[in-house]
């Protein structure tokens, strides 16, 4: 199954692949810049959770113990790092971190990291869509 | 590496629930939604028959069976200081496997 399959929304013009598919870490994990463990509730997490801590706003609260808050768009916003979480039901599935010139970058599971041009390119899939938005200042001390 | 004994029809069965599963499941990142596809709750339906097959497959390919085996046999081999860590992860699975005689060379 290609990725097309996956994200119907996905064009060869709006990705592009930028690594080799591993198992060793998730998006979760990439959007937090760590890519030796796969986070998982209750397994590897940044705050304390039990491994029935699936929902949206759990995930939420995993960021927010990172420095990130809640934020109501994807603009791309001078001195922010904006992350976009996709929900399906009321279980996270998937987040993207916005790069600096706007663009997203995104780790599918056990496959490729991909950038994306938008976070539309990853809807209408099993990840839903995006339910929420988040962002922290930039800077080294705030950095993972 | 072997299994012990596990018949054709329990084989096959797990074959093909597990080609299913990892076709569905390769792009997701939530263990709960990975683990929800109906291919793998039915390899977890099959019971403890089917934990040397996972071993097996587990030492073959990394992937996410934790939660089959930890459902299926009430244990957990893998400690604190490598939670999330697949590969060690998969190693402690195996480890285990090997020590309760459920792989063997």
């Amino acid at each position: 199954m290609n990725l097309s399959e996956l994200f119907p929304n996905l064009t060869p013009e709006n990705h592009e692949l930028t690594s080799e598919k591993t198992i060793k870490y998730n998006c979760i994990a990439w959007a937090a810049r760590n890519t030796d463990r796969w986070w998982q509730p209750g397994v590897h997490w940044p705050i304390h959770a039990s491994r029935e801590d699936l929902g949206i706003g759990d995930l939420v609260l995993a960021f927010k113990s990172l420095g990130y808050h809640e934020c109501s768009d994807e603009k791309l916003e001078l001195g922010f790092e904006k992350l976009a979480i996709y929900g399906s039901g009321l279980m996270y599935t998937h987040v993207a971190r916005q790069l600096p010139d706007g663009q997203w970058t995104s780790k599918l599971g056990q496959l490729e990291d991909i950038t994306h041009s938008t976070t539309e390119a990853l809807e209408r899939s099993d990840y839903g869509e995006v339910v929420q938005f988040m962002k922290r200042p930039t800077g080294p001390s705030k950095h993972v | 590496m072997s299994t012990t004994a596990v018949s054709q029809p329990i084989h096959e069965r797990f074959q093909k629930l597990k080609d299913n599963w990892k076709a569905q499941s390769r792009h997701l990142s939530n263990v709960a939604q990975i683990s929800l596809v109906f291919s793998y709750q039915s390899i977890i339906g099959m019971g403890p028959d089917v934990v040397p097959l996972i071993l097996a497959e587990l030492d073959k390919e990394t992937d996410h069976w934790f939660w089959a085996l930890e459902a299926i046999t009430g244990e957990n081999p893998v400690g604190d200081d490598i939670a999330g860590d697949m590969e060690a992860s998969a190693e402690a699975w195996v480890q285990w496997g090997r020590k309760k005689g459920l792989l063997t060379q």
